[in-house]
């Protein structure tokens, strides 16, 4: 291998990259938005029911539940629990009776108001009103005992992961494409222009060309993942995992890289097949953002090791033993794909 | 500027046009997306808590759980296909009713069932469904509840379901996608195989070029935008105000598409630019997405004032009064972005010429 021909084709697709000023400042941008997007969300997650409560006679039901999840809060009127509802503070207001306890006692229904305001939707009104019923059936002396259920998974009650973490991997996938966009791009017009097959004449061989795309691919891929993650914590747990899971991903999105450029004519038929190839690595994500959305089989595409070993890395603190079946299968694709990539762009340039 | 030179052009533009991968993905890419959405989304972003039921018997309880409104049900055939739903997350809570489950309940027997819970449900959501559970028990066994339940509903404000919160950036993408890149990139194509310079030598002017590219964008965007509409069935109420907002967003979108021509030289930059001025252009529907963002940071991008009309009309009933304003600045930006072509334009001819 010809390294010093390899390094002035890195510098010169680097340059050509990041020729256009404007597309450099857009790059730096886009990143910079990824973040704003990831900071802008909610870095917490609300798993708790406030319901305000305005109990004259305060049954002792309702004064013994401290279930994690549900919180009421006292009101001092009623006009102030209503208040206090349309304000938003809380999810629901409970106004008991006065004689609450004596209508028990008489085997009477007492009559209990519940504030909604009308942005509530429909099923947290009913899951509310259940609720208050089976309060009642406790405070009558008719409360069900349920058995322990098994947790299947981490219990994460109280510590659940927030949207924005569990868009990390979503994010990550998308900036690792869109950069090899550009690179493939920038080899399809090589070859549509042959400058690809000028540069074959010069002690240059295919190897080379190949190592040295391959490079650019992979720095600006796994650069700028590597970036993101860092800024958003995502380094925080395992960073060598994270780090060599990245890497693959570079590599693995390298190989994209190659086939769409193998695929491509110009810049438009790239889009063409780049919006599929976006579509399909990215369903893997869906699966962490909207858990059980995805099914087993979407452990067929590629992107889904590296978006499950990033998720379970950086939200779950997964270890090497943890996600070594994944690095592998990772590499494996990663492996076949950067092959299957150079196969088909060397089958272009004969 | 020739109206019959115009129309020979855009007579080419429109039969050139369906061989580019931008024209096949601005009239299928809104059409997806929206049945994606109304598809899927419609239970992926829902609060409601969902249950996992596997029946070994053929429990009454089953068919109450569907009926109810406060939970989302399915069932499961077997023991480890529950199991594997609640690992995966796709049910909160799964649980096995054991054979003759509602025979043990009428008689009062004590009854075990196997239940699981996902570990990363929200805490919420379990005492939902836990409560719901024994709700439908009690229900199941006969049971009154002790208590009269009154429930008021107070203030102006509706829940909106997550489909009609994507509307926006559904209807943005459909406006923009098509009215912005398809002018853009033809132009930039002209631009870039050097034809453009080939027309101005002909009768036909630079400006008679722009504005047959600029109206195939307008076509395109307010068909789709129509399509979008009537697919998404919000184009029922005030359908002529409706058709001359999506006609003024669908301009504006053919504006920006001939500027971005005029000043880009290459299609790599005018996709960097698409790719960072996207956020600009829907970052209005994130406001229709995230009710919490104050309104007053939608109006600092223009296509608040395009986007908020077709809201106001097709999902909160609003009608020329409520939206009137903001039609009005609508055209001022029109006119004012009408201006700056011209001004970019002159530009290019001097650089063509």
């Amino acid at each position: 291998m010809n390294l010093r021909a390899i390094g002035a084709l890195i510098s010169k697709d680097f340059f050509l990259f990041f020729r256009n000023r404007f597309f450099a400042l857009m790059t730096a941008l886009g990143i910079f938005f990824y973040l704003a997007i990831y900071f802008l969300m909610p870095s917490s997650v609300d798993e708790t029911l406030v319901i305000g409560l305005y109990a004259p006679v305060m049954p002792p039901a309702f004064e013994l539940t401290e279930e994690e999840g549900l919180e009421f809060q006292m009101a001092e009127s009623e006009v102030a629990l209503k208040e206090a509802v349309i304000e938003g503070e809380y999810l629901a207001g409970i106004a008991l009776p006065a004689d609450i306890m004596d209508r028990f006692a008489s085997g009477q229904k007492p009559r209990v108001n519940v504030y909604f305001a009308s942005s509530v939707p429909e099923e947290m009104k009913d899951g509310v009103v259940v609720l208050i019923e089976e309060l009642a059936y406790q405070e009558t002396g008719l409360g069900l005992e349920a058995s322990e259920p098994e947790i299947l998974g981490p219990d994460m009650m109280g510590m659940q992961i927030p949207p924005r973490d569990r868009m990390r991997p979503l994010f990550a996938v998308f900036i690792m494409l869109f950069e090899v966009f550009g690179l493939a791009v920038l080899i399809s017009e090589e070859v549509e222009r042959r400058t690809i097959q000028a540069l074959l004449v010069t002690p240059m061989t295919l190897k080379d060309l190949f190592a040295a795309k391959g490079a650019v691919g992979m720095t600006l891929a796994f650069g700028q993942a590597v970036l993101f993650m860092g800024i958003v914590g995502g380094m925080s747990q395992q960073p060598l995992i994270i780090l060599a899971t990245l890497l693959l991903g570079g590599v693995l999105v390298t190989g994209v890289g190659f086939l769409l450029a193998a695929l491509g004519k110009d810049m438009m038929s790239v889009m063409g097949w780049f919006v599929i190839a976006l579509v399909i690595l990215v369903i893997p994500s869906f699966g962490v953002v909207f858990p059980g959305t995805v099914s087993g089989w979407a452990k067929v595409i590629p992107s889904y090791y590296l978006v499950d070993t990033v998720h379970r890395v950086s939200n779950f603190g997964a270890g090497w033993g943890d996600i070594g079946y994944n690095l592998l299968i990772l590499l494996g694709f990663a492996v076949a794909l950067v092959w299957i990539g150079i196969i088909a762009l060397r089958r272009k340039l004969q | 500027m020739s109206l019959k030179r115009v129309g020979i052009l855009l007579g080419k533009e429109f039969w050139q046009s369906p061989k580019n991968f931008i024209f096949v993905w601005a009239l299928a890419g809104p059409i997806i997306l929206s049945l994606v959405v109304s598809l899927a989304f419609g239970t992926l972003f829902t609060d409601k808590p969902k249950l996992g039921i596997m029946d070994e018997g053929s429990s009454q309880l089953v068919t109450m759980f569907k009926q109810s409104t406060s939970v989302i049900t399915k069932e499961y055939g077997s023991i480890s296909e529950i199991r594997q739903a609640v690992e995966s997350g796709a049910v909160d809570i799964g649980m096995v009713l054991p054979h003759d489950f509602d025979g043990s309940v009428t008689r009062g027997e004590e009854i075990e069932v196997t239940a699981y819970v996902w570990g990363e449900s929200l805490a919420k959501n379990r005492i939902i469904l836990e409560v719901t559970i024994l709700n439908l028990v009690r229900e199941l066994a006969g049971h009154e509840a002790p208590v009269e339940i009154v429930a008021i509903t107070l203030g102006g404000d509706v829940s909106v379901p997550w489909s009609d919160r994507l509307l926006p950036f559904i209807v943005l993408m459909t406006i923009f996608m098509g009215g912005l890149l398809l002018p853009g990139m033809s132009v930039i194509n002209e631009k870039e195989k050097k034809t453009l310079e080939g027309l101005v030598v002909t009768p036909a002017t630079i400006g008679d070029v722009f504005v047959a590219k600029g109206l195939l964008g307008v076509s395109l965007s307010l068909f789709m935008g129509v399509a979008i509409l009537v697919l998404n069935q919000a184009f029922g109420a005030e359908p002529g105000i409706l058709l001359l907002v999506l006609a003024l967003g669908a301009i504006m979108a053919a504006e920006l598409g001939l500027l971005l021509g005029a000043l880009v030289k290459d299609t790599t930059t005018l996709f960097a630019v698409w790719k960072f001025g996207g956020i600009l252009l829907f970052g209005p529907a994130l406001l229709y997405m995230f009710p919490e963002i104050p309104e007053w940071i939608g109006k600092i991008f223009p296509t608040y004032y395009f986007i908020q009309p077709i809201v106001e009309i097709s999902q909160g009933s609003g009608g020329w009064a409520d939206v009137a304003t903001n039609v009005f600045i609508l055209v001022a930006l029109d006119l004012i972005l009408i201006a700056v072509v011209a001004f970019a334009l002159r530009r290019t001819q001097q650089h063509a010429v």
